[in-house]
């Protein structure tokens, strides 16, 4: 058998080139050996093909054996097959019968940038639509809960207070204090040359409530909450309990959407706050190591320096991003395609739209305040 | 070659969870070119049976042999070489939905073989075609296909290998009954045609009683009955009377309902 191994002992083709012998395994595994072998040949017609001697074959084999036949300008319905037992028949006719349908092997789909450049901008159009409307909804299903507060699912919004507010907050806290050292180190750096220390704690107080502590725990939220949201709704919708929630009668904006926007709307406002006073600690240790401002000095100078309307005008932000964060992750997850990738795709799609969402409006926040003098 | 040496022998298998034991000593072999069909009661254990025939599960005790090779002795490189003789289809596809239907036939190509991408298409079309699907769903995603199309794509994968044996997990759940006739005549073409041994668990009543050769009841962890699923509708046996009743109900097959009582105590 040993000899079989060499494709010229397993495919002879005779002088007159009337004649094709096939002998030994023919397989899939042993393709590429037959390959140059297949392609080299020159067989004339009338040509009788010979399998008596074959110890296996299998359709792929068959597959390259008719097209090598095909590429030499042979009819297959003019072969004469000979010797072929009759699995190894059946395994040819098989072959034969299907390759009209291989013939026609369909374009490929072809990819250009231009296209690409027009798919994705109307892409990011439709969403943007497709956000909008989904707000509106949001909006008329929380007017309903106004008018019938009994509505409200009150154990569902616990949870998501719990897993959006309650669980998050070691992670805030130790971002906007680590934030908060960072900040009051960099600005130390700079006022200690003119010997203007203590205004560092003006520059972390405005600095803080202002902007960092919202957007630092925002875009927190963004990754642990917006992303969570797209994850749960997305795999609730692969599983069809969505479609069963809307044939039980209950209306998923109810029971899904409702309770996971309102709880975030709730708890990012306090983890903003909770975010601003570990800023303010995480400043107040470096300004006790490096600057030499105890904490009551600190304290005090921060009771003079930061208007209480900084503090508003951070924290009145936070409900906005939230419901921008909320209404993203929750429409990517309603909306998501029907299979496993399509859940990945939506949940990487949300915390990139979230934190840009967030970023947006903090600056549109940013004109406003500026037009309205705070 | 010995056209009936066995190609899966299954010995004395033994499957606990915990207390719960499910197999209690499980014993047949498949010959080779046989349709066999595994049935049984919800949760006498059918899946994790053929989870472990083809290497997923470990059994409490006992040895599986497919191809000749002990599936949870013998060496990795061993094992790996027999699973790339196997086919399997799992219930739902398991395709691989960021791939085309034709990318996902064409992996275990790419993978195992060293045949050129002209060759490894046109290898791909024709598995497609033998699992009887058009050719213009090559180019389509997982999730734009029917529920029939998808068990069809995923044989198609199955098959991309040339395997030597087809287990399949529940080939017809969920299909129309046209489609699922359409599926089973399908499976036994490639048994007759490419010599293909399948070995499938199902449900399908249908299936059994028309495409099947061999029929393994699977019951208080043990083999009820084995054999030709028409002698095993006749045997005197509640859960299996009960069965198949189901079928006689309808009217389906005469010939069958005859002598329903007859006892062999097989």
């Amino acid at each position: 058998m040993r000899a079989d191994a060499a494709a010229g002992t397993r495919l002879t083709l005779s002088a007159d080139g009337l004649r094709l012998a096939l002998a030994g395994d023919w397989r899939l595994a042993e393709l590429p050996s037959l390959a140059p072998a297949l392609a080299g040949m020159r067989p004339r017609a009338p040509l009788a093909v010979d399998g008596a001697a074959l110890a296996a074959l299998d359709s792929a084999a068959a597959l390259a054996l008719l097209q090598a036949l095909a590429a030499a300008g042979m009819q297959a319905d003019s072969i004469d097959w000979q010797g072929f037992s009759a699995p190894h028949r059946r395994i040819v006719d098989d072959v034969l019968r299907r390759s009209a349908a291989l013939a026609e092997v369909p374009p490929h789909r072809r990819h250009r940038w231009l296209a690409g450049i027009g798919k994705h901008t109307e892409v990011i159009y439709r969403q943007s639509a497709d956000h909008l409307n989904f707000l509106g909804e949001t909006l008329m299903a929380f007017l309903e809960v106004a008018v019938a507060p009994r509505r409200l699912r009150l154990r569902e919004l616990t949870a998501q207070l719990e897993q959006a507010c309650l669980n998050a907050l070691p992670v805030v806290a130790l971002v906007t204090l680590l934030i908060g050292v960072v900040f009051a180190y960099l600005l130390g750096l700079q006022a200690e040359q003119y010997g203007a220390n203590i205004f560092v704690v003006d520059g972390v107080g405005i600095g803080m409530s202002r902007e960092f502590a919202p957007i630092i725990v925002a875009v927190i939220i963004a990754g642990r909450s917006g992303a969570a949201f797209t994850a749960q709704l997305g795999s609730m919708r692969l599983t069809e309990e969505i479609d069963a929630i809307r044939t039980l009668g209950l209306s998923p904006m109810q029971v899904l959407v409702v309770p996971r926007v309102l709880a975030l709307v709730i708890a990012l406002p306090l983890l903003a706050f909770i975010g601003l006073v570990a800023g303010l600690a995480g400043a107040a240790l470096v300004a006790d190591a490096m600057l030499g401002i105890p904490p009551a000095a600190f304290a005090e100078r921060l009771h003079g320096a930061l208007a209480i309307t900084h503090v508003w005008a951070g924290l009145i932000k936070t409900p906005v991003f939230a419901l921008a964060i909320a209404v993203v992750g929750c429409r990517m997850g309603m909306h998501v395609g029907r299979d496993t990738r399509a859940v990945g795709l939506a949940t990487t799609s949300t915390v990139v739209q979230s934190i840009v969402s967030v970023i947006l409006l903090d600056a549109a926040f940013a004109v406003l305040f500026q037009e309205l003098g705070i | 070659m010995n056209a009936h040496a066995p190609v899966i022998e299954v010995d004395g298998i033994v499957t606990r969870f915990g207390e719960n034991t499910v197999h209690d000593g499980v014993s047949f072999s498949v010959a080779r070119g046989t349709l066999a069909a595994l049935i049984g009661g919800s949760g006498t254990g059918k899946s994790v049976l053929l989870r472990e025939i083809i290497g997923l599960h470990r059994p409490t005790a006992g040895t599986v042999r497919v191809l000749g090779t002990d599936m949870w002795r013998a060496p990795p490189a061993e094992v790996a070489v027999v699973r790339r003789r196997f086919g399997m289809t799992f219930q739902d596809g398991a395709l691989f939905s960021s791939l085309t239907v034709a990318q996902n036939v064409a992996v275990p190509l790419a993978e195992h073989t060293t045949i050129e991408p002209q060759m490894r298409e046109h290898l791909v079309r024709l598995r497609l075609a033998q699992a009887g699907l058009p050719a213009d769903a090559a180019t389509k995603m997982p999730s734009e296909l029917s529920g029939g199309m998808r068990k069809r794509a995923a044989l198609a994968r199955a098959l991309a290998l040339e395997p030597e044996i087809l287990f399949l997990d529940e080939p017809t759940s969920g299909l129309d009954p046209t489609t699922a006739r359409g599926f089973d005549t399908l499976v036994r073409s490639l048994v007759d045609n490419l010599g293909i041994t399948v070995f499938l668990v199902t449900h399908d009543l249908d299936t059994l009683l028309t495409v099947v050769d061999r029929l393994i009841v699977l019951a208080d962890g043990k083999v009820l009955a084995d054999g030709h699923p028409g002698e095993i509708a006749r045997l005197d046996d509640a859960w299996i009377r009960a069965y198949f009743a189901i079928r006689t109900m309808v009217g389906g097959s005469p010939g069958r309902e005859e002598s329903p009582n007859r006892s062999d105590g097989s």
